[in-house]
């Protein structure tokens, strides 16, 4: 794992060189500043509620189902195209360090972004009407572990795709099917049925973020259920870069 | 340093690699020739540690390639043919970069970085962004990358391509300099680059090593025939003065490549250079030589005649574009259009085809009857001699013929 902060430091940087990120937290300011203005005055004025929409309700389910792919989509994809993952994978550096800089990088920019929030509830404590800081730091913390898995899962498809616009795409895909499969539900009854809501129950992201986070709980077996998801994600993204030194 | 043994590497049914063999000691430069598609990459690649090889092993300073990959990439410097940089980047960054995955310290790197972009010339480039830099310049770059680390073994994929003669000339002496110190191995399609740099050569060919040893005894063993060529006046009968050269001592014998105009061209086959002995019989002849010159093979016959897999003449320069023995039909042909107008009937078949001269072979050239002086020149006597082109009637030929001329 020696050398992953080298990548990190690398992607991080890269990301501020290049306009898209600029892009992305810009209009992630005024999305999540409409959203909050708008449950401000839904609720009547309920600090902790509007805060939590913009943690739990769906703009920020839609949040980290685009964002996250459109960080990762070139981080593989295209530096297999352009050559520089040959110079990324010649350097005295693992695989697994190459992949995992690569992710903290983009799940630092999606901690950025997610963070306004925190500046709202700093905002609202200036003008007397303090947060729930608890729920809020907690919310805060796992959301940000959502983010890290969608972005597992955004580096999955962009170490399997050829290019970048080819790899967004089919993460964001995979990423609604996350999210909208569990909330579908399963046909009750049956072997497959029973089959079926067992592994919807493996990837209910939202009943797990909703059900400890949100509510200003860290459980333990919640926190292991995002850990096991990203560990996954990223082992099989080691994997596919791998594949790629044998396709040569 | 590097050991390879029965390398193999098979992309699906294609073997791009087919069971190679070779090692490289300290400090020696191996030039890697071979066509395009011949395994070049792909044998550098699993030097690399890039791609794992399908079966036999790679050693590099004592560690198996597979098994002690981080330690193998920590040795060895590689400039990949894309020159992978990160274009948004600056220069110094990319240093900056190179050392941090190299586990050198910010200051290290920064006085490493100044010493590798002044060994490559670019000192003065070292705030400029990536990907504002020339083709060369970044192939400038990405070797400065690849020296950062102070690697004992350097891989360079085509460090040439891309340059402009006189950074190729750089690049070739600097990695010369290095050569001292490390052990490199660098590919090329350009034949001079690796004539001038390596003394030993490998040359790959479909993925096999088609010749590996010192440069110059490749060329001598593998590289195609030696001769001294003659071209000269040496009377009309040709056929006298090819039995002459024959009897000089050392030739084994002497071939007549045909007659341009009053010249005659032989090749002169013996042992050693023969020059000497074919000018002085020359000087005894009276023949006025034009050309005398001893032929040897160079790596570019070598690799041509591995290439294609055959006999390939060394190349021809006789039968160039400068001389062809135009037909006498040809003169009728459109190529010709202006002389049609100059001589309008066709002269007499076999003496004009032999006589005649093309000076420019790019339109078919103008037409000198060699047996005539220069248009121009005065020289009655000879003017009525042999066929005088009909054309001369219309006032317009002459001058345009004096042009040609």
């Amino acid at each position: 794992m020696r050398g992953w902060r080298a990548i990190y430091r690398r992607e991080l940087s890269g990301f501020f060189f290049a306009p898209l990120v600029w892009i992305l937290l810009c209009l992630a300011l005024f999305y999540h500043a409409f959203f909050f203005l708008y449950a401000l005055k839904r609720f009547g004025g309920e600090v902790n509620t509007s805060l939590s929409i913009l943690l739990g309700g769906w703009p920020f389910w839609v949040l980290v189902i685009v964002l996250p792919p459109l960080l990762t989509m070139r981080m593989i994809s295209e530096e297999s195209r352009s050559g520089v993952l040959e110079f990324l994978l010649t350097a005295p550096v693992s695989d697994t360090a190459v992949v995992f800089g690569k992710a903290i990088a983009a799940v630092t920019v999606m901690a950025t972004i997610l963070s306004t929030t925190l500046l709202y509830g700093v905002v609202v404590h200036a003008l007397g009407a303090p947060p729930d800081w608890g729920q809020l730091l907690t919310a805060w913390f796992g959301s940000i572990l959502v983010a890290f898995l969608f972005t597992a899962l955004g580096i999955l498809v962009s170490a399997s795709s050829g290019t970048p616009l080819i790899a967004a795409f089919f993460a964001i895909v995979l990423n609604v099917i996350f999210v909208a499969a569990p909330l579908a539900g399963a046909p009750t009854g049956g072997l497959l049925g029973d089959a079926l809501s067992w592994v919807l129950e493996k990837i209910n992201v939202i009943s797990h973020f909703q059900g400890s986070f949100l509510t200003g709980a860290i459980d333990s077996a919640h926190v292991i259920f995002f850990v096991a998801w990203i560990a996954a994600l990223l082992f099989l993204a080691v994997r596919v870069v791998e594949a790629r030194r044998w396709l040569g | 340093m590097i050991t390879v043994s029965n390398l193999t590497r098979r992309f699906g049914p294609f073997t791009a690699v087919d069971d190679i063999s070779f090692s490289l000691d300290k400090g020696e430069v191996v030039g890697f020739l071979g066509p395009n598609g011949a395994g070049k990459t792909t044998t550098m690649r699993m030097l690399t540690g890039f791609l794992p090889v399908t079966s036999g092993s790679i050693t590099v300073a004592g560690f198996d390639v597979l098994r002690d990959s981080l330690e193998v990439r920590r040795r060895i410097g590689y400039l990949a043919e894309s020159v992978p940089l990160y274009p948004e980047h600056r220069v110094e960054e990319m240093l900056l970069f190179q050392g941090r995955l190299h586990g050198l310290a910010r200051a290290e790197s920064r006085r490493r970085g100044a010493a590798v972009l002044e060994r490559v010339g670019m000192l003065d480039r070292s705030r400029s962004i990536v990907g504002r830099l020339s083709k060369g310049q970044r192939q400038r770059i990405g070797l400065a990358v690849a020296l950062l680390p102070d690697p004992e073994v350097l891989i360079l994929d085509e460090p040439t391509s891309g340059l402009d003669p006189l950074q190729r000339i750089e690049v070739r002496s600097l990695v010369g300099d290095l050569a001292n110190e490390r052990t490199v191995l660098f590919s090329s399609h350009i034949l001079p680059e690796i004539e001038a740099v390596a003394a030993r050569v490998i040359i790959l060919h479909k993925g096999r090593i088609a010749a590996d040893g010192p440069k110059d005894a490749l060329v001598d063993q593998l590289g195609g025939e030696t001769f001294v060529r003659f071209e000269g006046v040496v009377g009309p009968d040709a056929e006298a003065a090819r039995k002459l050269l024959s009897t000089l001592p050392g030739v084994a014998s002497v071939e007549d490549h045909g007659q341009i105009g009053i010249h005659h061209r032989f090749r002169v086959h013996g042992t050693g250079d023969l020059r000497e002995d074919v000018g002085a019989l020359c000087m005894q002849r009276s023949w006025a030589v034009r050309e005398l010159s001893w032929e040897r093979p160079t790596l570019e016959n070598l690799f041509a005649r591995i290439a294609f897999e055959m006999e390939i003449a060394v190349p021809d320069p006789e039968n160039g574009p400068g001389v062809t023995p135009p037909p006498a039909t040809a003169k009728d042909g459109p190529a010709l259009g202006r002389l049609d107008v100059l001589e309008t009937p066709p002269a007499p078949p076999p003496q004009a085809s032999k006589m005649l001269y093309n000076l420019n072979p790019f339109d078919g050239g103008a037409e000198r009857d060699l047996s005539r002086p220069k248009p121009g020149e005065i020289a009655p006597e000879t003017g009525s001699e042999a066929c005088p082109p009909k054309g001369e009637t219309g006032d317009g030929g002459q001058p345009s013929r004096e042009l040609e001329a």
